[in-house]
């Protein structure tokens, strides 16, 4: 068998960092998209009792669907597992390979994705732990408020570089 | 502003993030007459004023939801799931 080796969407983009803003690409862990039925009311509990054994962080997308993510890779039997402990309520599809996590953090964070965004990212109306699927600029992203001054935005990995570039044009004025 | 469609599931998102498909019209019986499936699929009527579409937030929840929106101010009067109880499509 020919030599697997990871080969992250952003190995060449180097982390961008100042004392007011820094964007990095996280580690290509695990990212689980679940998907309820449509005869199920919720598989909410269910899901944050597998996120909580897991060690992954559940992430709501819209109604019905969500997204398990990590740092860590979850071996194939494993996600196998994880998948199947959730039928009939919800199926889930393996996106680790088809999605790139990014972290941006700083006092300027929210600054410079309302550039790109027009979802509202004050702290009153989109709190730590928010999420939401939105565009910046043209790309399809899912945001989510980590902390006061740190987002993760995941995003399709055939457009991780370019919404880099994108995001790296709009941290430019505080680096 | 239609600039601004309230989303039920997303909040308020900028027009960019829909799709628009189209007049939401009540669907004709299978058995219906030929004419008036012709009158569904292709004929519309380009109102003045209030207006009911199917619009997909294709950049946000992926949801199909009807807007109804006024044609001349482009106010929104109202914005639900297309798969909500009792919309009148």
């Amino acid at each position: 068998m020919p030599d697997l080796r990871p080969f992250p969407a952003l190995a060449a983009r180097k982390p961008l960092a100042s004392s007011r803003i820094r964007l990095s690409a996280l580690p290509e862990g695990t990212i689980l998209q679940m998907i309820a039925g449509p005869q199920t009311p919720g598989p909410v509990d269910g899901l944050e009792r597998l996120a909580a054994k897991t060690g992954l962080a559940l992430r709501a997308i819209s109604p019905g669907q969500w997204l398990l993510v990590g740092d860590r890779p979850t071996p194939y039997p494993q996600a196998c597992r994880l998948l199947a402990a959730l039928e009939p309520h919800a199926s889930g599809i393996d996106q680790s390979h088809g999605r790139v996590r990014l972290h941006l953090e700083g006092p300027m964070a929210a600054t410079v994705l309302s550039k790109g965004t027009a979802v509202d990212l004050h702290p009153s109306a989109f709190a730590p732990g928010h999420t939401a699927a939105t565009l910046v600029g043209h790309v399809s992203v899912h945001l989510t408020r980590l902390d006061a001054e740190a987002f993760e935005i995941t995003v399709l990995r055939g457009f991780a570089e370019a919404l880099w570039d994108d995001l790296a044009l709009m941290c430019a004025e505080f680096l | 502003m239609a600039s601004l469609v309230p989303c039920p599931h997303c909040g308020p998102r900028p027009k960019e993030e829909f799709t628009i498909k189209g007049a939401a019209l009540p669907r004709p019986a299978p058995t219906a007459d030929p004419a008036e499936w012709f009158d569904y699929v292709y004929l519309r009527d380009n109102p003045r004023g209030s207006y009911a579409e199917y619009w997909h937030h294709t950049a946000g929840c992926r949801r199909w939801l009807v807007v109804s929106r006024d044609t001349i101010t482009h106010q929104v009067a109202a914005c639900r799931d297309a798969a909500a109880q009792g919309h009148a499509a």
